[in-house]
């Protein structure tokens, strides 16, 4: 029989929106925040203003006395209540340490903002205020907050039982660095310094819990992208059945990482309302919020080149600042910025080692990009650094030492199998988009004139769709596809949507399987009731496994389908006909039947035309990416991706000498996502990733006083892009379809930050070059380019 | 809180066409009051600081942040949230154009930019680019980089005049 399946006539490949998008444009889309039950509470949290102390004693007496107040918790009341939280991802797993993660200090605070008690009250304003009347007597003590000064012999400990504050050493070393930089002509050194830098979705965390008198179990109204995940770790957590738990994510105000689970809010909030058997809610500050870290490293590089500029070997040495230490799975992208070395480079011998220290700052969670970004700003400053001390162009340098696009796949030094690429071919397009040709026309005028403009270019490489064996990172998904009687169709996910727009490219797919109207499916997530079990949203993964098991169920309940109408129009399978929503039989004449007439009979002639299928019309499957590989190979190597998204970014800025001010005129990206569903939504997600990664560079920093308090508290301090800082973003698909996956799917959303992010600061750099003017310590804010441009007129 | 009405101040506020009396606490910000006492839920609060603009409303026709306005403040007002943007039930030409340029990603910085938007073309019908950003720049938005929201506002701005020979001006 003939399909209309994913070909040129149907929804896949096109700008198409559904209902999804509608809500939030009529202010009715309903956040987490948006929900309020009979009986509402509101929970405060008391936090460490110490960033590490002894904690003598809490007495909650004065809080209690609050009118209004219904329940007032310490730490160490809490931890008779809870076991430790599971970790997201357990270091041990890696070989790292594992400390137990309290949801409220007990006798010791680790970080400044660290949870030390908790306050229910009728209102939030009561809650507040009766948490200034709890009074917490500690010993403050030294606190460390420098990885690398962490790892003197004598530094405190952040976890007193630890040795020292190294969670976790990982060496990837391949080949023979040694011999490759004794016989190099080059060897260039760089050091590159990222700093402290957030997600900060414009929706802060919230959740509601939900003590269901009724089934004696809780309803978690979380902003969370794992709702079943989550799940879990609150029943370990709880020391409840998991089948006593519901988590309902409901529409999502950004997530980009922050919305994974191992918060001790989760937990506490779940305890409150099973302990005041009514609904308590907490929804996190801003404030709250700034202190979810990332991706602070110092890297130490050294690149080897022959005397034609191929790089020979790569060593860095990185020390990245996790903070204390956490349940959230931030600690992981110390370990991918690893991982991901050396990139696009076709260099074989590397020696590459990760420290992933801990310290007295406030924790990471992850982080779009989740360490991946981080190598792409190391490796591209020090590429660029090394076409300077060569004499080469940064392009030249690039394009020479790539992966060829005849070598895919292409199994990486760190044993990583990328799928497919065309780096070079990438980077080109990139250039072109941007007119390169002409900015460097426009760079020698704007010089001859004292203006200085700088061209950038940097390359990324994201891995997306992680799974990591023996964790809740499983990489693959399941989707539900469900036709009722009427023909209309639900699509239950596994995986989530943090406002991503993932929903409609599901249900694009799902509508080319079964051949009918978008506007008859509904997608429904984050429901744990509902939904398959399933993994959420991370990792650039949820269309490649959410719509690649969509698919799969909906070829399934397509084929029932065919059957019943085969057997209602007594002709073959094969001559079955479907076009425009109707079935008929070729050769055969007679009034067609609609899609619904055919679905409302698999239900109801169960015993007759509908004998050759088994109802209902409702099928589950799952995507299992089969470019995963968890049995290691003889080099003891597992691939954990099943797709390598990449994207070559430039940068065009100009330096205001005067001020320090970087202001960015142009941003190309040639951008490689595989496949595309919809190619707005992939350009939406991709030039918000630029957004996050210029932000990142150029202004947006947490910052801390020597004792370790957080000295940025508000969007005073933390200054992200505004319509008025992000140019006009060129943006070109350069797509080779993964292989492995559904019509060739790779992740998209991860990529833009580092690639971004490094391009712009080479743009930087380069427009500073005739001042004699190189920073490698980030963010390029004002101050410190301005700084930087004194210091080296200073020096003439 | 019933002991504390004796602090309150009544306000009249006509909020999205409908009348509201309303007995508002001297420290209650106008977004508490929206959310919790009248259910505007669209009006989300993303910072408390009059940073963000998730929290945008028009009070008499001018965008202000509701969250660092105090509600007795305004005895009288007429407020338009983002729920008051339909048009006879359907999405205005604001929400078209967003709706069509897929402007917005998760759509919590929905109001302030909606709103902002609105603003602007109300006595603009032809924009400049930098007027644009200037009009936005109080709005923060975290999922688009701006390109999709600088494509919905021109495309806002030719819904609703398109007797303009252009719409925003280059540059």
């Amino acid at each position: 029989m003939s399909t209309s399946q994913a070909d040129s006539k149907g929804y896949v490949g096109k700008f198409v929106r559904t209902k999804e998008g509608r809500a939030p444009l009529l202010g009715k889309a309903k956040y987490t925040n948006d929900y309020t039950f009979a009986g509402q509470l509101y929970a405060h949290i008391l936090r460490s203003p110490h960033a590490s102390a002894v904690i003598n004693s809490v007495d909650v007496s004065g809080a209690k006395k609050v009118a209004g107040v219904r329940l007032v918790m310490s730490g160490r009341e809490v931890a008779e209540y809870t076991n430790p939280i599971t970790d997201y991802l357990d270091p041990a797993v890696f070989g790292g340490k594992s400390a137990d993660i309290r949801p409220m200090a007990v006798d010791r605070a680790w970080c400044f903002g660290q949870p030390v008690a908790i306050v229910v009250a009728d209102d939030a304003n009561i809650a507040r205020y009766a948490a200034s009347r709890i009074q917490v007597d500690y010993t403050p003590l030294e606190a460390v907050t420098d990885a690398e000064q962490a790892l003197a012999e004598d530094a405190p400990r952040v976890v007193p039982e630890w040795d020292d504050n190294l969670l976790m050493y990982v060496p990837f070393v391949f080949g023979d660095t040694d011999s490759a930089f004794a016989s190099a002509a080059h060897v260039v050194s760089t050091e590159v310094g990222i700093h402290r830098f957030s997600t900060q979705p414009m929706e802060t965390r919230c959740y509601n819990a939900v003590w269901e008198h009724d089934t004696e179990s809780i309803t978690l109204y979380a902003t969370s992208q794992n709702p079943h995940p989550l799940r879990l770790v609150l029943a370990e957590t709880l020391r409840m059945p998991e089948n006593k738990i519901r988590i309902i994510a409901s529409t999502i105000g950004g997530a980009f990482g922050m919305k994974m689970h191992g918060h001790p809010e989760e937990s506490l909030l779940c305890l409150m309302a099973k302990l005041t058997g009514r609904p308590v809610k907490w929804v996190e500050s801003r404030e709250e919020c700034l202190l979810i870290g990332a991706r602070e490293q110092r890297h130490y590089l050294e690149m080897a080149f022959d005397d034609e500029g191929r790089m020979l070997g790569l060593r860095d040495r990185f020390y990245a600042n996790l903070g204390a230490p956490s349940a959230c799975p931030g600690w992981g992208m110390a370990f991918l910025t690893g991982l991901t070395m050396p990139g696009p480079y076709r260099v074989r011998d590397i020696d590459v080692q990760v420290h992933a220290v801990n310290t007295n700052k406030p924790s990471w969670n992850a982080a779009r990009g989740y360490g991946k970004e981080s190598t792409a700003i190391a490796l591209e400053l020090a590429m660029d650094h090394a076409a300077r001390q060569l004499g080469m162009s940064p392009v030249e340098l690039r394009l020479k030492n790539f992966i060829r696009h005849d070598e895919f796949p292409y199994g990486s030094p760190t044993g990583l199998m990328y799928d497919s690429g065309d780096y070079g071919g990438a980077l080109s397009k990139a250039l072109d988009a941007i007119n390169h040709e002409d900015w460097l026309e426009k760079q020698a005028q704007a010089l001859a004139e004292g203006r200085y403009i700088g061209i950038g270019v940097a390359f990324e490489l994201t891995p997306e769709g992680g799974a990591i064996p023996g964790t809740m990172v499983a990489g693959y998904d399941s989707s539900t596809v469900r036709v009722g009687p009427d023909g209309t169709v639900r699509v239950l996910t596994g995986i989530t949507s943090p406002g991503t727009g993932n929903a409609t490219g599901i249900a694009q797919i799902v509508a080319d399987e079964l051949g009918v109207d978008i506007d008859h499916i509904e997608v429904l997530q984050g429901d744990t009731n509902a939904s398959p079990y399933g993994f959420g949203n991370y990792s650039g993964r949820s269309t490649i496994v959410g719509g690649g098991s969509a698919a799969l169920a909906a070829q399934d309940v397509r084929k029932m389908i065919d059957k019943v109408a085969a057997a209602l129009l007594e002709v073959d399978l094969e001559a079955l006909e479907f076009q425009d929503g109707l079935y008929f039989g070729r050769g055969k004449p007679g009034t067609p039947l609609s899609f619904a007439e055919v679905c409302y009979a698999a239900y109801t002639r169960a015993y007759d035309v509908a004998l050759c299928i088994e109802p209902p019309l409702e099928v589950t499957r799952t995507f299992r990416p089969p470019s995963i590989r968890h049995t290691p190979d003889k080099n003891g190597h597992i691939n954990p991706y099943p797709s390598y998204s990449n994207a070559a970014y430039v940068s065009v800025c100009e330096v205001d000498r005067e001020t320090g001010k970087v202001e960015l005129l142009a941003i190309s990206a040639a951008h490689d996502c595989g496949k595309v569903i919809n190619p707005v939504l992939v350009e939406g997600q991709a030039c918000g990733a630029i957004g996050f990664g210029l932000g990142g560079v150029l202004s947006e920093e947490i910052t801390f006083d020597e004792g370790g308090r957080q000295l940025t508290r508000s969007f005073v301090d933390y200054v992200m892009p505004r319509m008025s800082d992000v140019p006009d973003i060129t943006m070109v698909h350069h797509d080779s379809p993964n292989p492995d996956t559904y019509l060739g799917l790779k992740g998209a959303g991860e990529a833009g930050v580092g690639g971004s992010a490094a391009a712009v600061v080479n743009s930087v750099n380069n427009a500073l070059q005739p001042l004699g003017v190189l920073i490698h310590d980030l963010p390029l804010s004002p101050p410190r380019v301005w700084a930087a441009i004194q210091a080296a007129e200073g020096g003439h | 809180m019933e002991d504390l009405l004796h602090m309150s101040a009544l306000i009249q506020l006509r909020i999205d066409g409908e009348l509201h009396e309303l007995e508002v606490l001297p420290n209650a910000t106008l977004l508490d009051v929206l959310r919790d006492e009248v259910g505007k839920k669209g009006t989300h609060m993303g910072c408390r600081t009059g940073h963000c603009g998730a929290c945008t409303v028009m009070i008499d026709g001018k965008v202000a942040k509701s969250c660092i306005t105090l509600a007795a403040s305004l005895p009288r007002a007429t407020i338009t949230t983002i729920e008051g943007l339909q048009q006879d039930g359907e999405m205005g030409p604001i929400q078209q154009a967003f709706w069509d340029e897929a402007g917005l990603q998760c759509g919590y910085c929905a109001p302030g930019i909606l709103l902002s938007t609105a603003e602007l073309l109300a006595d603009n019908h032809q924009p400049s680019a930098a007027e644009v950003d200037q009009a936005l720049a109080g709005n923060l938005c975290r999922c688009t980089g701006y390109q999709s929201i600088k494509r919905a506002v021109h495309s806002a701005c030719v819904r609703m005049y398109p007797d303009q020979e252009t719409g925003i001006e280059e540059g």
